[in-house]
C-alpha cells in the first residue's frame, strides 16, 4: 500500500526546470534514499514532499490526499500531521533546552507533554541531556534531538535532508542506527542525501539527475 | 503541560535567555513609560495643587494710593463705600516697614495689618498658635521664626529706626537737645505762620521768633514784632496749651493758636523721629508657602504706635462679584475721588492660568513624541529580533507553527515586554515626577494608584502596535529556508 504517490511531477522556475515530469511512488514502512548531484532538483522534490512548495504540474498523493493543490494553510496542518522532518542544520531553537525543543512540537501538533517528550529523548539516548540547551550540546546531540523531535508526535512518514552531513563517522551510524530501528516499528523513512553510505542504508535509492528521475536502484544487502 | 504553560515558558524563555536584544527593547518601553508616567502625573497633580491655591486665594482686589496721595484709614473706608456691603467678603490692610532685631543684628519686613480682615482674604494662612488679639503681640513667618529659632510665647524684641524725615530739621538736629525746632500752622485766612525755637538743655524754650506775615497785619501780624508775646513762651517745656500755659494775643486767637499748634506739631514730630524699641510676644507662627513666611505680621495700631503714622501701603479686598462687577467697583474706586485706585488680581490669576495651559499642551507634545520615539525603537528592536530568528520561525514554521502561532508568539513577546516596562516605568515615572515637582514646582505631590495600570495598559499597547510590522515580517518567512542548509 503506497503512503506517497508523485505522477508526473513538474517544478518550473521561470527558465529552469528543477523537476521534469517525475513520477515516485513509495510504500508505508517503506525506506527510501533520494540521491543525486546538486542541481538534480532533490531540495525540489524534498520541498514537495514536506509540503512546503506546490508542484507546476503533476499529482502529488500523501495518504491519498492530493497535496498539489492544496491552500498553504492546509498544507501546514498535513504536514504538521503527517511528517517529521529533519535537517541537515539540525535547527533548534536555541533557547530552549533540548527536552522544550522536543516539547515546541508537541505545541503545534496537539498539546505539551513533558514525561512523553523525556521519553523521545531516552530514546535517542539523551535522557541526561534534557535539560540543556542546544549550545551545550554536541553536533551529533543536536541531531539525536531532532530526530527525537521528529518522532514525537507519531508522523507517517519522516523526512530527513542531509541528516548526516554535519557529522561525524560515529554519530553518522547512531543517527542510521535510529533510522533503522524505526524502520523496523513500521515508520516510512525518506532520506535526501548525496552521500553513497547513506543511501545503502536505505531499502531503496532513488537517484535524480537534472530534474529526470535517473534510475532506481533496490539495496540487495538490506536488513543483512 | 497545558498549550498555555507551553506558550508562557517559550516566550519568556525568549526573553530571559536572549537577554541583551530584549534588554534594549525592555529598556526603551521602561524610558518611554517612566517619561510618560512622570509627565502624566505631573499634568495631573500640578494643576490641581495650583488651582486647589487659586482657589483658597481669596483676594481679588488690590487698593493703592493714587500717585501723591497716601491710603489711611479715612481714604480706606472711603473708597470701600464703592462697594456694596454684602459683596464685601474682607478688606485687609497692609503697611510694610522694616524693623531691626539688633540682638541678632538682622532686619525683618514687618506688616501692619488687620487680623479680624486677614482671615477673611487669605484664608490660605496656616496659623500654629494663635493669631494676635492684643497689643504687643505679634505673629511670626515660619523662614523667620526658624533663622530666629522663635517660638510661640517667646519675647522678641524689635526697634524702628526712622528713616529721613521730610521735616525741616535734620535728624541730627533733632535729636540733640538744644537744637533748633521749626514749624508751621495755618493761621488765620489760611495763611501760614512759621516758627523757629531753640531748645535748651532741659528742652525747655530757649528763644523763639514768629513769621505772620501772611496773617492780618493789625491783628495775627503783629505777633511778628511783639516781643512780649514771644517772652511768654521762654522756658516753658512743649507741648504747651494756649490759654492756659501761655496767653493769646488781643484780637488774634487763631494766630496765637497757629503759633502754639506750630511748636507742638515740631516738638512732636521730632519725638516721634525717635528710634522706638518694643517687646512683643509671639503668639503664632504662619506658614503659607509663599513670600509672607518672611514677614513678621503686628497689628496696624501696634505699628502706629511705633511710627506714629496711620498711613497704609495697600489694602487686599476679597470681593465675591464676578470679572465684570469687580471692573465696574475698581472704576467706581477710581472715581469715589478718595485718592484711592483699584486693581484687579484676576489678571495675575488668568495668566497663571494660560502659563497652565500651555505647560499642559507642552506635557501633551512631549508624550507623542515620546511615544512615537517608542513605538520606533520597540519596532526596530522587534524587526532585527525577526530578521536574527528568521530560521526560528521558518522552523517553527516546519514543524507545523500556523501563521496565527507565529503571531501569537511575537505579540506575546511584545506584550510581555509592555508589561515589565509599563511596571518599571510607572514606578520609575513617579520618582521622576516627584523630583520634577519638587524642583520646578516646589510642591511634592500625592500617588496616584490609577497610574500603575493606565502606565502598564498604555506600554502593552505600544508594545503591540511596535509589533504590528514585525510580525508581519515573521509571518511572511517561508518555512522551506530551513531545509535549504542556510
Amino acid at each position: 500500500m503506497s503512503l506517497l504517490e508523485i505522477k508526473n511531477v513538474s517544478k518550473i522556475y521561470g527558465e529552469l526546470k528543477a523537476l521534469d515530469n517525475v513520477s515516485i511512488h513509495v510504500d508505508k514502512g517503506e525506506w527510501v534514499a533520494i540521491m543525486g548531484p546538486s542541481g538534480s532538483g532533490k531540495s525540489t522534490m524534498m520541498n514537495i514532499i514536506g509540503c512546503m512548495d506546490k508542484p507546476t504540474s503533476g499529482e502529488v498523493l500523501l495518504d491519498g490526499v492530493d497535496i498539489s493543490k492544496e491552500t498553504s494553510r492546509r498544507l501546514t496542518d498535513i504536514r504538521r500531521d503527517k511528517i517529521g522532518l529533519i535537517f541537515q542544520q539540525f535547527h533548534m531553537v536555541n533557547y530552549l533546552t533540548a527536552v522544550e525543543n522536543v516539547m515546541v512540537s508537541q505545541y503545534y501538533h496537539s498539546m505539551p507533554d513533558e514525561k512523553e517528550a523525556l521519553e523521545a529523548l531516552e530514546r535517542v539516548g539523551l535522557r541526561e541531556r534534557a535539560r540543556h540547551l542546544p549550545s551545550q550540546l554536541s553536533g551529533g546531540e543536536q541531531q539525536r534531538v531532532c530526530v527525537a523531535r521528529a518522532l514525537i508526535n507519531h508522523p507517517e512518514l519522516i523526512l530527513a535532508d542531509e541528516p548526516t552531513g554535519n557529522l561525524d563517522e560515529a554519530n553518522e551510524n547512531i543517527v542510521l542506527d535510529l533510522f533503522a530501528q524505526l524502520h523496523r516499528e513500521g515508520t516510512t523513512l525518506i532520506v535526501v542525501t548525496h552521500d553513497p553510505e547513506v543511501a545503502e542504508a536505505a531499502q531503496r535509492t532513488i537517484v535524480l539527475e537534472h530534474g529526470k528521475l535517473l534510475k532506481e536502484v533496490i539495496n540487495e544487502s538490506f536488513g543483512k | 503541560m497545558t498549550k498555555r504553560r507551553m506558550f508562557l515558558r517559550m516566550i519568556t524563555a525568549s526573553l530571559l535567555r536572549r537577554r541583551s536584544r530584549m534588554l534594549i527593547a525592555l529598556l526603551s518601553i521602561a524610558i518611554g513609560a517612566t517619561i510618560l508616567a512622570g509627565l502624566v502625573t505631573i499634568y495631573v497633580d500640578v494643576p490641581r495643587q495650583m488651582g486647589a491655591q487659586f482657589r483658597s486665594y481669596g483676594a481679588n482686589m488690590l487698593l493703592l494710593p493714587k500717585e501723591g496721595e497716601t491710603l489711611t484709614p479715612a481714604s480706606l473706608s472711603d473708597a470701600l463705600q464703592a462697594i456694596p456691603e454684602d459683596a464685601l467678603v474682607g478688606a485687609s490692610p497692609y503697611r510694610y516697614i522694616r524693623l531691626d532685631m539688633t540682638s541678632r543684628q538682622q532686619s525683618f519686613t514687618a506688616a501692619g495689618t488687620d487680623f479680624a480682615e486677614v482671615v477673611k482674604t487669605s484664608p490660605y494662612f496656616s496659623v500654629e498658635g494663635a493669631y494676635p488679639e492684643n497689643t504687643r503681640e505679634v505673629l511670626v513667618g515660619k523662614e523667620i521664626a526658624e533663622t530666629i529659632g522663635a517660638k510661640i510665647g517667646a519675647t522678641m524684641t524689635l526697634t524702628w529706626q526712622p528713616a529721613l524725615r521730610s521735616a525741616d530739621l535734620t535728624p541730627e538736629e533733632s535729636r540733640t537737645p538744644g537744637a533748633a525746632l521749626s514749624g508751621s500752622a495755618e493761621g488765620f485766612g489760611g495763611g501760614m505762620v512759621y516758627v523757629t525755637a531753640a531748645l535748651d538743655e532741659d528742652k525747655k524754650i530757649a528763644s523763639l521768633s514768629i513769621d505772620a506775615t501772611t496773617q492780618t497785619p493789625e491783628y495775627g501780624g503783629q505777633l511778628s514784632q511783639d516781643a512780649a508775646f514771644a517772652a511768654q513762651f521762654i522756658g516753658k517745656a512743649l507741648p504747651l496749651i494756649l490759654n492756659e500755659d501761655v496767653d493769646a494775643f488781643t484780637g488774634a486767637t487763631v494766630t496765637s493758636a497757629a503759633v502754639v499748634d506750630a511748636l507742638n506739631q515740631a516738638v512732636a514730630a521730632t519725638e516721634q523721629a525717635q528710634p522706638k524699641t518694643v517687646n512683643y510676644i509671639v503668639t503664632g507662627i504662619l506658614t503659607t508657602g509663599g513670600e509672607e513666611e518672611g514677614y513678621v505680621f503686628m497689628s496696624l495700631s501696634d505699628m502706629e504706635a511705633m511710627t506714629g503714622s496711620e498711613q497704609m501701603d495697600v489694602a487686599e479686598l476679597s470681593v465675591s462679584a464676578g470679572a465684570e462687577q469687580l471692573e465696574t467697583y475698581a472704576d467706581a474706586i477710581a472715581e469715589s475721588g478718595s485718592g484711592v485706585q483699584a486693581r484687579l488680581v484676576k489678571r495675575v490669576t488668568r495668566s497663571e492660568a494660560a502659563v497652565l495651559t500651555k505647560l499642559q499642551s507642552l506635557v501633551f507634545l512631549v508624550t507623542a513624541v515620546v511615544l512615537l520615539l517608542t513605538m520606533i525603537c520597540v519596532s526596530t528592536t522587534m524587526m532585527a529580533v525577526v530578521s536574527e530568528r528568521r530560521r526560528e520561525i521558518g522552523l517553527r514554521k516546519a514543524l507545523g507553527a500556523s501563521d496565527g502561532s507565529i503571531r501569537a508568539e511575537f505579540l506575546g513577546e511584545g506584550l510581555f515586554l509592555g508589561l515589565l516596562g509599563g511596571v518599571l516605568g510607572a514606578m520609575l515615572g513617579f520618582v521622576f515626577a516627584q523630583v520634577v515637582s519638587v524642583h520646578v514646582f516646589s510642591s511634592s505631590i500625592t500617588f496616584q494608584p490609577l497610574l500603575l495600570p493606565a502606565a502598564v495598559i498604555v506600554s502593552m499597547a505600544v508594545a503591540a502596535v511596535s509589533c504590528l510590522l514585525p510580525i508581519k515580517r515573521a509571518v511572511a518567512i517561508d518555512p522551506a529556508l530551513v531545509l535549504k542548509g542556510e
